[in-house]
């Protein structure tokens, strides 16, 4: 059995003056698993996510990435080489003049040259399918092309594991199809956050939901919903 | 990055009872015999007021002493280079240069009046929140768009630091180290210039939602400031501790 | 960079104070009313940018930028710094009263010199250019900064002659840094939303 990626034990963790969200989290990744995370709104799934990534400190527990225990800022600052974090709003994560050059930044802080983190960059653009976004801006882009885009930037670091926190917000139902493609054909480690149930069962094997702060296996349990909407006799598909 | 709160403005002291006109025309008061006096006696003097006003003003020590050290490294700067070149009497050589007395004799008082002018500072001004503080301005005569910049300029930078830390969050996470390096300085200014082009959104966004609420250029201060005989009794002490210090100065 | 309360003499604070007041008279004349909100957000966001530190060698820097500031705010700088520094006595309780005047005057007059003087190359559409414009407003502008705290400590007395040498010599790799973030800055602002630096404020 190969050593996880991400092992959480005893998380306690929270903001100043209020009480923990996450009260003892345990929590483990291991190489090309695919964990989905639920919860509702304040459960403490962005700040588990944050606690990971070391952009946080925890008030209890302790860490351990790719088997090293993390002990601090400098630890973080080697794991994160290796895990590919998406933030919830690309907005928040894009700020190059270019697609290419927000592509090639984290490979640059991987140590590589100036040429060998721009050859990245293209070829990480060519299998995303968005080479000719490469000039543009991404501060003027689409809410989806943003989204493919940061998902570029964190690919080109050929991380081992991806760590998604909400990866549908804002997005329309072709951007979201393209993500669960791309993410089904990709042989990472995942662990997606989010509050669209079917979402995360459509790219993940393993449902986990984040109640009281801490971790607890979801039963799969699937069920047909039955809804009403205008216009029913147009011609139409939902998106399952 | 420093915290952008005001809690030395948050104390319920004899100094915070005050009207806010009445500390900063107090501080102004004080101010002016602090910064020109050039002896000992009267900067003396002046710090022991104005330590007596911090007293009363009762400020967060863990906060005050933080300040209070770095406000001194400017000091330290000053003895070590000043007594260097002040012509007078050597105290002892480093190379061409000598350290003379009379230098630092200069160093010390340069000490004292720093720090009366910082506890003045601190217990004066400080002591005022921003949103007062621009309308207390402008009750003194200060000009009005000027009382306007400040407080709006106060308004958003909260806003404006949370900004900045998610941008260097991002950047944190795909693994940037701020380092002496092109690719640092590079990445810095990329995030400097997405703050200014937030922020220029954000100021259009502002002016359209201010011009939807009928703002025609005017601005309006709604702290009703009242001044009482605890705040004249105030600025004729400022006063008395002003000639107090010039008497002193004349004296020595 | 500014200078501490309690150290310049009377005709410094004095000449510094008259300048300021004059600047600042200038910049609030030129302002409309309604560019208030607006010159204010991005007053906040240059102080908030002054308070990043930056590395340089064994030690940090915080970055200045007035070059920058001149470029955007123009003669806006000398109100918009002179309430940086009030602020910056509220909230942190740095400098004073008295000296408020020659520590607006060395920050703003270099930011709205240097604007003027390089405005045309920063706004120009060949990205070579405005990175040059860029690196010789934004270390010009630091660099004459040090020149003036420099001449006030000399101007206060022969004392000072050591500390202001002292300044101005650590002041040359500073001038270096904020020149090359200013022209990236430029380069960047250029390309994202050039009405930034072609939208004159004053």
């Amino acid at each position: 059995m190969s050593a996880p990626l991400i092992e959480v034990q005893g998380l306690v963790c929270g903001y100043p003056g209020r009480e923990p969200v996450l009260q003892g989290l345990d929590l483990t990744l291991l190489p090309g698993q695919k964990a989905g995370l639920v919860g509702p709104n304040g459960s403490g799934k962005t700040t588990l996510l944050f606690a990971i990534m070391g952009l946080l400190t925890p008030r209890a527990g302790e860490i351990r990435l790719f088997g090293k225990p993390m002990q601090g800022p400098a630890d973080f600052a080697q794991a994160r080489l290796g895990l590919g974090f998406l933030f919830q709003h690309a907005d928040d994560q894009l700020f190059s003049p270019t697609v290419l050059d927000d592509v090639a930044f984290g490979p640059l802080n991987q140590g590589l040259s100036r040429q060998e983190a721009r050859k990245r960059a293209e070829e990480t653009l060519d299998m995303l399918g968005l080479r000719d976004l490469a000039q543009r801006t991404p501060y003027r882009l689409s809410g989806g092309e943003q989204k493919l885009v940061a998902l570029a930037t964190i690919l080109a670091m050929r991380p081992q594991a991806l760590i998604l926190d909400e990866p549908t917000t804002g997005l329309d139902v072709e951007t979201k199809a393209r993500i669960v493609t791309l993410l089904n054909g990709l042989d990472l480690a995942v662990l997606a956050v989010s509050h669209e149930p079917d979402f995360l069962g459509r790219i993940t094997t393993s449902l986990f939901s984040l109640r009281q702060g801490r971790l607890h296996e979801s039963r799969a349990a699937a069920h047909a919903h039955l809804h009403v909407h205008a216009e029913g006799d147009l011609p139409h598909s939902h998106d399952d | 990055m420093p915290g952008l709160d005001t809690p030395l403005s948050r104390g319920d002291s004899l100094v915070h009872r005050l009207d806010p006109r009445a500390r900063l025309l107090g501080f102004l008061v004080f101010s002016l015999p602090v910064a020109l006096v050039q002896s000992q006696a009267p900067a003396l003097l002046g710090l022991a007021l104005a330590a007596l006003l911090l007293l009363l003003s009762r400020p967060a020590p863990g906060l005050f002493l933080r300040r209070l050290a770095a406000v001194n490294l400017f000091t330290a700067f000053l003895w070590v280079f000043v007594p260097l070149s002040a012509p007078g009497q050597a105290l002892f050589h480093l190379g061409p240069l000598a350290y003379t007395r009379e230098g630092a004799a200069l160093a010390l008082l340069l000490t004292l009046k720093i720090n009366a002018a910082f506890l003045a500072v601190t217990a004066l001004v400080a002591s005022i929140a921003p949103p007062e503080l621009g309308c207390a301005l402008q009750a003194l005569g200060l000009p009005e768009k000027l009382c306007h910049l400040l407080l709006m300029t106060h308004r958003y930078l909260f806003v404006i630091q949370r900004e900045y830390q998610r941008l260097f969050t991002a950047a944190r996470a795909r693994g940037f180290v701020p380092r002496t390096s092109g690719h640092t300085y590079r990445t810095f200014a990329w995030l400097l210039g997405m703050l200014l082009v937030k922020s220029w959104d954000r100021a259009e966004r502002v002016h359209q939602a201010m011009l939807c609420r009928g703002f025609t250029g005017r601005f309006y201060c709604l702290t009703d400031l009242r001044c009482r005989a605890a705040d004249v009794l105030f600025v004729a002490a400022s006063l008395a501790s002003a000639a107090a210090m010039v008497l002193a100065e004349r004296l020595a | 960079m500014h200078i501490s309360e309690g150290v310049l003499s009377a005709p410094v604070l004095l000449g510094g104070a008259v300048a300021a007041a004059a600047g600042v008279a200038v910049g609030l004349r030129r302002l409309n009313h309604d560019r208030i909100p607006q010159t204010a957000i991005l007053s906040s966001a240059f102080f908030v940018a002054s308070l990043i530190h930056v590395p340089v060698g064994f030690t940090s820097a915080h970055l200045i930028l007035n070059g920058l500031l001149g470029a955007i705010l123009g003669w806006a700088a000398f109100p918009a710094i002179l309430v940086a520094l009030l602020l910056q006595a509220v909230l942190f309780q740095f400098g004073g009263l008295t000296v408020l005047g020659v520590n607006t005057v060395t920050m703003a007059l270099p930011a709205v010199l240097c604007a003027g003087l390089f405005r045309p190359l920063l706004l120009s559409q060949n990205t070579r250019r405005a990175a040059l414009g860029g690196f010789l407003c934004g270390s010009l502008a630091v660099f004459l900064s040090g020149i003036l705290v420099a001449l006030a400590l000399i101007g206060t007395g022969e004392a000072f002659q050591t500390a202001a040498v002292a300044i101005f010599l650590a002041n040359l790799p500073i001038t270096v840094i904020e020149g090359v973030v200013t022209a990236a800055a430029v380069v960047f602002l250029g390309h994202v939303k050039p009405e930034i630096l072609s939208s004159a404020l004053t």
